[in-house]
C-alpha cells in the first residue's frame, strides 16, 4: 500500500519543537527529544529505549555532523505514525566522550524506508549548510527554531 | 571512468542517514553528469559484496562492512558534507 509522503511541514508541529538548557547524560538527551512523540501517540515509549540500546550496539549512528543528531530507530522499534520533533539544547550533550558536542537534536519516527522521503529532501538542504544548522542551535526562541527548520532556505 | 552502475547507501535502520546519504549522491552525479547509476540506501546487514558496485557508509558504522574491499567502499566522515561526498566519489570513479 502506498504510505503517504508529507512535506516537512506536514511532519512537524510547532509544539513538538522545544529548547532546553541542557540535559545530565546522552541518554536524558534521547528520552527528552523522544518524548514529545511519545506523549502525541506518534511512538511508543520503547522508541526511547530502542534508540539507546542501539547506541551500545552501533554507536551514536544518528550523530550526522557536529551539532546535529537525527536520532531515530527502526520501524518496528516502537514507531506508530510518522512525524518529526526538534530538540535544541543551549549546553550541547556529547553522545560519546570523544565528541561532538551537538545542540540540535531531530527526532525521526518513520514507518519504513521511504514514505518520510519528501521532508527528508528538506533536511538534506537544511543540513548540507552548517550555517543553517548553528542558526537553528541558537534560534532566539522555539518559534524561530521552528520557522528555520520547516523554511529553511535552499542556499544560506 | 570506471563503471560504476550501483550504489548502496547503508545505515543501522536503513531509513537515516542512509536515505540523506542517497539524495546527496543523486545531487553529485547529476552535478557531475553521470547517468544511468541506480542508487539505493537501506541497512548495513543488506551489505555484501556484489549487492551493489559501491557502497557508502558513516564512519561510526565503517567496521559493519567489513567484508566489503576498500575499493568499493567510501565511507564518509560528515553524513551530510556533499564536498566530502564528490571528492571520494570522483576518486572511486577515477574521474
Amino acid at each position: 500500500m502506498a504510505q503517504e509522503t508529507p512535506t516537512i511541514e506536514g511532519m512537524i508541529q510547532r509544539k513538538n519543537v522545544q529548547i532546553l538548557d541542557g540535559v545530565a547524560s546522552w541518554e536524558e538527551a534521547i528520552r527528552v527529544a523522544v518524548t514529545p512523540l511519545v506523549e502525541d501517540g506518534y511512538v511508543e515509549e520503547r522508541y526511547i529505549s530502542g534508540i539507546i540500546e542501539n547506541t551500545h550496539e552501533m554507536g551514536p549512528y544518528y550523530v550526522l555532523c557536529p551539532d546535529l543528531a537525527l536520532l531515530h530507530a527502526r520501524p518496528e522499534q516502537g514507531v506508530i505514525k510518522q512525524q518529526l520533533a526538534l530538540t535544541v539544547l543551549r549546553h550541547p550533550v556529547r553522545f560519546k566522550p570523544e565528541g561532538p558536542d551537538v545542540r540540535v537534536l531531530v527526532t525521526l519516527a518513520a514507518v519504513d524506508a521511504d514514505s518520510h522521503i519528501e521532508a527528508m529532501k528538506r533536511l538534506a538542504v537544511l543540513f548540507s549548510s552548517p550555517a543553517n544548522i548553528t542558526g537553528i542551535a541558537e534560534a532566539a526562541d522555539a518559534d524561530e527554531a521552528y520557522r528555520l527548520f520547516v523554511g529553511a532556505p535552499a542556499s544560506a | 571512468m570506471k563503471d560504476i552502475r550501483k550504489i548502496m547507501c547503508a545505515c543501522g535502520s536503513g531509513l537515516g542517514s542512509s536515505l540523506l546519504v542517497e539524495m546527496n549522491i543523486q545531487d553529485v552525479l547529476a552535478k557531475l553528469g553521470i547517468d544511468g547509476v541506480e542508487v539505493t540506501h537501506s541497512t548495513t546487514s543488506d551489505v555484501r559484496p556484489g549487492a551493489a558496485d559501491l557502497f557508502v557508509v558513516g564512519r561510526d558504522l565503517a567496521d559493519f562492512i567489513k567484508e566489503v574491499d576498500d575499493d568499493q567502499k567510501v565511507v564518509l566522515t560528515n553524513i551530510v558534507d556533499k564536498d566530502e561526498l564528490e571528492q571520494k566519489l570522483r576518486e572511486k570513479l577515477d574521474l
